[in-house]
């Protein structure tokens, strides 16, 4: 297993640090009325991006969901062009034409959040046939939901990955919930990991509030990939903070109370830093000035979408076809 | 047949997160699907009942396996459930096993690897035991057909075979930890130069420091095996053993998990009598049976012992076989059998 | 059916009318369920089914995993079997991830097997852009759907239609598609409160006129109306011809007005190439000819996907202005 060296450790807590910032602060605006459209936030899954994306490289391909702040900007998204792209502004990554649902930025091989649940799935699928079509070690990751592994794209792109033996790692966020469904409604299952089974390749199941132990379990079903040994299913058990969609959202009673404070004792954030905190890894000082200054990158980028200009009417039939 | 004074319900803990970990990786583990240990316990209810014992309590995991596998068999059999917390932690098995007990249950099936008879040994020390294996690299419990084991619970509960003669008090690693909550292991614990927890199983020969095991076998897999390389330890010796590791020491091949064979380096072997205890220092990690469980701060001191305290762990092919010496499978006129 | 108009004022939102039409149809036909993604518990996402479980509880409201592919492919094996399945997909969008069991299965079964089965299958879903929802939750894809014989397709732009329709489609013993409008949901319309249908099949003349016969599809009709009051200070005089039903078509009732305007214009929100406004001016120049004054005119949106930014929807979306200026040009003001 890879050494976990300090920078690591204090990457992986950067990461997380600036996705849930990220978040809170583009809740807000869209409370505001400043974020037009849906905004499906991660906040409380801050693990799983971090402790993923913590073994690629922007040459390594992600596919994305509904909810794809955090794995953009654990992929390397800049806050000022994500922000700009939430707003709908021309200098955003998709220049404003797809929003929080379609945010992407191929250039560090982030294959788009996705508006149609199980759509990621055989696309990174299909990265990863490029990749071992091109001969590279390139993996490419499809993060999914508990309910998207109820659609026919994912039982398709499992079996297509495992049967051609592509560089692939299919990491399950299960958040107990699709939309305001809770899982024991939605499957008969409850780790998505059993079905990899089916499929002939390994499932893992983790602890996705625990940043190590996502980072561990990634590391090793990436490593297979990247040796050519096939797809895996890697489970990780977490939970939303917030509503489906927006921090408050339509307001349905699905999900107690009590649940949801149950959960974020167990928030991920909360559970790294007192480990780093444990280990004299960080102090409490350190940590307070991280998330200043990460408070003041969000500010920056909260101005720059704010200042941006929307794109002009004359680019509505632009980026439709390549000329 | 006739009932007996020391006849008493069957418990069930099933462990739901067994047989998914990252050993399933690293160690080419196939995941252990929840459907099966569902059949398991089913096919174990199905043993207890050919002898007659009617009567079970269970744990209710979170994922409901052993709820569901005892509903399907609703109105034959006599079921209660005991209280769990649904932590979806090592916790829910502790809690549950303390249930258990005050239910009193005269055998407990558990169902789980070596970590989930940890965590229900440190609910119920003495627990009459018989742990199915439906995990990866396990030590404790054994590879049975559930059908049998559940037979040999029944025997023990309806008291027709008697538990002194089929069990033996296992050993077991206590662990008092500075300023902290003690601990146990069934078979080994280790200190590894770990930081954190992380996926909990130990994989990495590079990492070990010190294990203090309860049993060594050649003939196993994990830390237990390392000890077997060098120095048998079995079950009934009244002694443990103290390995301390060191690259510059004798090297050996290991397999340090199923499938993941690894060279360790093991600086010295020492006979470690029952009580006689060993000190060790944070920072690291304490592996307990094969998991990351324990952080130990820089400073904080760890000390370890092992003791003839633990479950009783009953024998399931000798149960059967003195249950078919008293004629338990016999079917007399009134029809004793009365199976599910 | 009852006639609503003459006995009960009473005003209700698109989406209540809506809610309403369901209730009344599970309570009618005992043979329906309501099937789809978070119909059951928490009343679907837009509101339409509030209280449905409720009311039939959880053999009758049902919510699905989300597989659309199997929702609709268990509806086509409950109709054949004999049930009555009413079925939600919760974005128009998405009927793309169940269009097998839309074009292959449900839309062909009866004709292959020779008559032989029946699949009174309703599909309620919405369509529309106008709420920043990208480029994958605000379509108007029902030129997929008039295209498939065997299916019926109903859009109604008002509360009553939407109620009645929805009611009609449920009764009727084919496949119906319905698509809702969800920028429409708070539109307010009279509906009546008992039971009634809205014939499939039967345009509704929304706006009565002499100079220019525009046929608007869903909420289209509104930004029509609003057009035609602008028109009306200039001396226009604009029938709206609101189809209601698509598929089958009422051609009757549109070369009607056509022979009396001898204009025509067709507006949808969908993508123009391909859009049903070909159809339907094919139509007119096919049956109307003669009583043409101009080419029948045609506004959809322009050949995009939905855009994100809200400018950019703005000016993709169809809307009374465009209308206008189409208007005077069609009729050289
Ligand atoms: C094909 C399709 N069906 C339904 C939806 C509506 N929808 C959006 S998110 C969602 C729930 C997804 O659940 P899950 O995959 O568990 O992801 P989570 O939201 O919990 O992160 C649904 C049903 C959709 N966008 N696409
Ligand atoms: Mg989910």
């Amino acid at each position: 297993m890879k050494e976990l060296t300090n920078e690591i450790l204090n990457n992986l807590y950067v990461c997380m640090v600036r996705i849930r910032l990220f978040e809170e602060n583009a809740g807000k605006l869209q409370e505001n009325g400043k974020i037009p459209g849906a905004l499906h936030m991660y906040v409380g899954e801050e693990a799983i991006a971090a402790g993923v994306m913590a073994h690629l490289s922007d040459q390594d391909q992600i596919t994305s969901t509904h909810r794809g702040h955090g794995h953009l900007l654990a992929k390397g998204g800049e806050m000022d062009k994500m922000y700009a792209e939430l707003f709908g502004k021309v200098t955003g990554y998709n220049k404003g034409k797809g929003g929080s649902m379609h945010i992407s930025n191929l250039e560090v091989g982030m294959l788009g959040a996705n508006g149609i649940v199980g759509a990621g799935l055989p696309i990174a699928v299909g990265a990863a046939f490029s990749n071992k079509f091109r001969k590279t070690d390139r993996v490419a990751i499809a993060f999914f939901g508990d309910g998207a592994s109820n659609e026919g794209a994912f039982h398709e792109a499992a079996n297509l990955a495992a049967v051609l033996k592509l560089p692939v790692v299919f990491v399950c966020e299960n958040n107990g919930y699709g939309e305001f469904t809770p899982q024991a409604q939605h499957q008969a299952i409850t780790d998505v990991a059993d079905r990899a089974a089916g499929y002939g390749m390994p499932g893992v199941v983790v602890d996705g509030m625990e940043v190590i132990a996502v980072y561990e379990a990634a590391g090793e079903a990436i490593d297979r990939a990247r040796k050519g040994e096939g797809p895996t299913l890697l489970e990780c058990k977490t939970y939303r903070f917030y509503d489906h969609s927006g921090v408050r959202g339509m307001g349905f009673n699905y999900r107690t109370e009590a649940e949801v404070e149950r959960w974020k004792k167990r928030d991920p954030l909360d559970l790294f830093k007192q480990h780093l905190l444990d280990q004299e890894l960080m102090t409490e000082a350190d940590a307070a000035a991280l998330a200043d200054s990460i408070r003041q990158e969000v500010e920056a980028a909260i101005e720059f979408a704010e200042n941006s200009p929307d794109p002009d009417l004359s680019t509505l039939l632009e980026d439709v076809y390549t000329n | 047949m006739s009932r007996n004074s020391n006849q008493g319900p069957v418990g069930f803990i099933v462990n739901p997160a067994s047989g998914k970990d990252i050993r399933r990786l690293v160690a080419k583990a196939s995941v252990f699907d929840n459907q099966e240990k569902r059949a398991i316990v089913r096919r174990a209810i199905t043993g207890v009942s050919a002898i007659g014992v009617n009567e079970f309590y269970y744990v209710p995991d979170t994922n409901e396996i052993a709820q569901s596998a005892i509903s399907e068999l609703a109105g034959r059999v006599s079921a209660h459930a005991v209280a769990c917390p649904g932590t979806s932690s090592a916790l829910d098995s502790k809690i549950g096993a303390i249930g258990l007990k005050a239910a009193g249950c005269k055998v407990i099936v558990t169902l789980g690897g070596d970590g989930t008879n940890r965590a229900v040994v440190s609910g119920w020390r003495h627990a009459p035991l018989i742990p199915i294996s439906t995990g990866t690299n396990n030590a404790f419990p054994v590879m049975v057909e559930a059908t049998v084991a559940g037979a040999a619970a029944g025997l023990v509960a309806s008291g027709l075979v008697p538990l002194e003669t089929v069990s033996e008090q296992a050993k077991l690693v206590l662990i008092e930890i500075e300023n902290e909550a003690d601990d146990l292991a069934l078979i080994d614990a280790v200190l590894t130069n770990d930081r954190f927890i992380g996926a909990r199983a130990l994989l990495d020969s590079d990492r070990l420091q010190l294990a203090m095991l309860t049993r060594a076998s050649a003939a196993s897999v994990g830390v237990a095996a390392i000890g077997g390389f060098i120095q048998q330890v079995s079950t009934v010796d009244d002694h443990g053993l103290c390995l301390r590791f060191s690259s510059q020491g004798r090297k050996l091949r290991v397999p340090i998990a199923p499938g993941l064979y690894q060279v360790v380096g093991v600086e010295s072997v020492k006979t470690m009598a029952l009580g006689e205890s060993v000190t060790v220092c944070g920072p690291g990690v304490l592996a307990l049976d094969g998991e990351r469980e324990r952080v130990l701060k820089p400073g904080q001191k760890a000390t370890m012992k092992v003791v003839r305290d633990g479950p009783w762990v009953i024998d399931v092919a000798r149960t059967l076989h003195q249950g078919a010496a008293i004629g338990a499978f016999e079917l007399s006129d009134t029809g004793d059998i009365n199976a599910v | 059916m009852a006639d609503a108009n003459t006995q009960d004022k009473r005003e209700i939102p698109y989406v209540m009318a809506i809610n309403e039409g369901v209730h009344q149809i599970m309570q009618e036909l005992d043979d329906t369920f309501l099937l789809g993604e978070d119909v059951a518990g928490v009343g679907g996402v837009f509101g339409t089914y509030r209280g449905v479980l409720d009311k039939f509880g959880p053999e009758r409201a049902i919510d699905t995993p989300i597989s659309e592919k199997g929702i609709v492919g268990l509806a086509v094996g409950a109709a054949a079997t004999g049930l009555r399945p009413m079925v939600d997909i919760m974005f128009m969008d998405f009927l793309g991830v169940c269009m097998d069991e839309i074009t292959n299965q449900m839309a062909k079964m009866r004709y292959m097997f020779g008559g032989a089965a029946t699949l009174p299958i309703t599909v309620m879903t919405m369509g529309g852009a106008g709420m920043s929802m990208a480029a994958q939750h605000s379509q108007s894809l029902e030129a997929w759907l008039i295209h498939l014989p065997g299916l019926k397709v109903v859009m109604p732009s008002t509360p009553y239609d939407a109620k009645g329709l929805l009611i009609a489609a449920v009764k009727d013993d084919n496949p119906v598609i319905v698509i809702f409008n969800k920028l429409s949901l708070g539109i307010k319309g009279e509906v009546p409160e008992e039971s009634y249908e809205v014939p499939l099949g039967k345009a509704r003349i929304a706006r009565e006129g002499t100079d220019l016969t525009i046929v608007a599809l869903g909420r289209m009709v509104y930004e029509a109306l609003n057009a035609a009051e602008q028109l009306a200070e200039l001396g226009i005089n604009t029938e709206i011809v609101d189809p209601r039903t698509l598929q089958p078509f009422d051609t009757d009732t549109v070369i009607q007005s056509v022979k009396k305007t001898h204009k025509a214009m067709v507006v949808h929100e969908a993508v123009r190439f391909g859009g049903m406004g070909g159809e339907i001016a094919a139509q007119i120049q096919e049956l109307a000819f003669d009583y043409l004054d101009a080419p029948v005119a045609r506004i959809g949106a322009p050949f995009s996907p939905v855009p994100f930014n809200p400018g950019l929807e703005q000016a993709y979306m169809p809307n009374a202005e465009k209308i206008v200026a189409q208007a005077k040009e069609l009729l050289d003001r």
